[in-house]
C-alpha cells in the first residue's frame, strides 16, 4: 500500500492576471535556476491516483483558481481539461476540506495536473492543496 | 504466540521462514534473541545520493544529483550504481547491513521505507545481480521498468557475506527531498535441530514468519554464502503426505548445519 501527502503550496506573481501556479512543498527541491525551479505542473506516479484532499485558497481580488488534468502532461504543450474550478468574486480566502476527494488517476504514466489563477485585475493569489498519491481505492 | 510483534518482527522463540524462489529450498530459523530490543527504528537520513551523481532518466537522457539526497524527476539508479547504507564504525562502513560469515548466529532482517513512499525500489542480491525476472528469464524488470518493484516499502532479510543492492526510482516529475527509516531486527538464532518440527514449520501446521526473498538467480556467490555461513543451501519443501521422506531428507542436511 502507498500512501504519500504533500502540502502543496503556491503563489502567483502578483503582476499577471494568469497564470500557472509554481508549486512548492516540504519534499520538493527547488533553485532559481532551471531545471530546479519549482514545478507547475505535478506527474501522477504511474499506476497511482492523485487524491485531492483540501484547498485553502486566498486572494487580494477577485480570482478564479482552477485545477487542470492532462492525459499527457510530459508534453511539451499538453491538452488540458479542468477538473474543479473555485471563484473567490472579491478579496478573501476559502477553506474547503473534501470527504471526497479530486480523483486524477495515473494509467499511463503521463497524467498529470495543474493550478492556475486568472484575474480581470492582477493581485496575489495563493493556494494550497493537500494532495495524496495513493494506490489505494 | 503469533509469528510476529506489532512492527512485523519475530518474537523471542518465534519461528522464521526464508524461502528462496530459486532453489525451492528454505531456511528454518528460530529466533533465540533479538539484542535490539525496544530499539527497533533507525532514522536513517537522506538517500547516500551524492551531489552531481548522474541518474539516467525515465524520459531518456541523464540528470545531476542537484544536493545530496536529492533525487531527481523521472530519475532512477541504474544497476551499476545500486547503493548499499553506509554508516561509520560498522563491520562494513560501505553496508550497515554486510556481517561476515563467521557472525552466522546473527540475522538481520530489515524493512526499508522510503519517504517520498511513491519512490519505487528493488534489490540486487548480491549486488550487481538484479533478480527481477518475468516468464523465466524472458523478460528483466525492476525500478527501470514498468513492474517488478516496490513502492516505499520492501521487507528482506540480510544474510551474512553477501552485500545487496538497492535501487530506486522516482517516475514523478519532481525533484524530491528522500529519507529512509530502518525497522530491524538483529536477531540471535539457531535452526531447529527436530526434523518432525522443521517439517511441521514447513507444511505450515506450526506457525513461522514467512519471508520470500527475491532471489530468482542463484548465483555462485548465494551459493557459497548460503555453505560457508550455515553449512547447507536451505530445506526442500514436501507435500504434507510425505513426511518420513522428508523427515529422512532433513536429519541428513541437519548434520551438516553450522548453527
Amino acid at each position: 500500500m502507498v500512501r504519500e501527502i504533500l502540502t502543496l503550496k503556491g503563489e502567483s506573481d502578483g503582476s499577471s492576471t494568469s497564470g500557472d501556479f509554481p508549486l512548492y512543498s516540504d519534499l520538493i527541491y527547488h533553485d532559481t535556476s532551471a531545471p530546479w525551479t519549482p514545478p507547475t505542473r505535478i506527474l501522477i506516479p504511474y499506476g497511482l491516483k492523485a487524491k485531492i484532499w483540501a484547498k485553502r485558497i486566498a486572494a487580494q481580488g477577485a480570482t478564479t483558481f482552477t485545477i487542470y488534468w492532462s492525459k499527457d502532461a510530459t508534453a511539451m504543450s499538453p491538452a488540458w481539461e479542468a477538473i474543479d474550478v473555485e471563484v473567490l468574486s472579491s478579496a478573501g480566502e476559502l477553506a474547503l476540506e473534501k470527504r471526497r476527494p479530486i480523483v486524477i488517476r495515473s494509467l499511463t504514466g503521463k497524467e498529470g495536473f495543474k493550478v492556475s489563477w486568472s484575474q480581470s485585475t492582477a493581485s496575489k493569489a495563493y493556494v494550497e492543496l493537500e494532495v495524496e498519491f495513493t494506490d489505494e481505492e | 504466540m503469533r509469528e510476529v510483534d506489532e512492527l512485523g518482527l519475530v518474537p523471542e522463540g518465534g519461528y522464521l521462514t526464508i524461502f528462496i524462489p530459486a532453489t525451492g529450498n528454505a531456511f528454518v530459523f528460530r529466533v533465540k534473541s533479538r539484542v535490539n530490543r525496544g530499539f527497533e527504528r533507525i532514522h536513517y537520513g537522506p538517500l547516500p545520493l551524492p551531489a552531481g551523481l548522474m541518474l539516467p532518466s525515465y524520459v531518456g537522457g541523464a540528470i545531476p544529483v542537484p544536493v545530496a539526497g536529492v533525487m531527481p524527476g523521472t530519475t532512477y539508479i541504474p544497476s551499476e550504481l545500486a547503493i548499499s547504507f553506509p554508516f561509520r564504525g560498522v563491520f562494513s562502513e560501505t553496508d550497515m547491513w554486510y556481517i561476515p560469515k563467521d557472525w552466522r548466529e546473527r540475522l538481520f532482517h530489515v524493512i526499508t521505507e522510503v519517504t517520498p513512499k511513491w519512490l519505487r525500489i528493488d534489490v540486487q542480491i548480491p549486488k550487481g545481480v538484479t533478480q527481477g525476472r518475468f516468464q523465466r528469464d524472458q523478460v528483466s524488470t525492476g525500478v527501470d521498468k514498468p513492474f517488478g518493484f516496490a513502492r516505499g516499502r520492501i521487507e528482506l532479510i540480510h544474510f551474512p557475506e553477501i552485500h545487496y543492492g538497492y535501487r530506486f526510482g522516482n517516475d514523478t516529475n519532481l525533484n524530491v527531498y528522500t529519507g529512509v527509516d530502518f525497522t530491524y531486527a538483529e536477531y540471535i538464532i539457531e535452526v531447529p535441530k527436530s526434523p518432525d518440527l522443521i517439517f511441521d514449520i514447513l507444511t505450515r501446521r506450526i506457525p513461522s514468519k514467512w519471508i520470500t526473498m527475491p532471489i530468482t538467480i542463484y548465483n555462485d556467490t548465494i551459493k557459497r554464502a548460503f555453505l560457508e555461513t550455515y553449512g547447507i543451501e536451505g530445506f526442500p519443501l514436501y507435500r504434507e503426505d510425505q513426511r518420513s521422506e522428508a523427515v529422512s531428507a532433513y536429519s541428513s542436511i541437519l548434520m551438516e548445519v553450522m548453527v
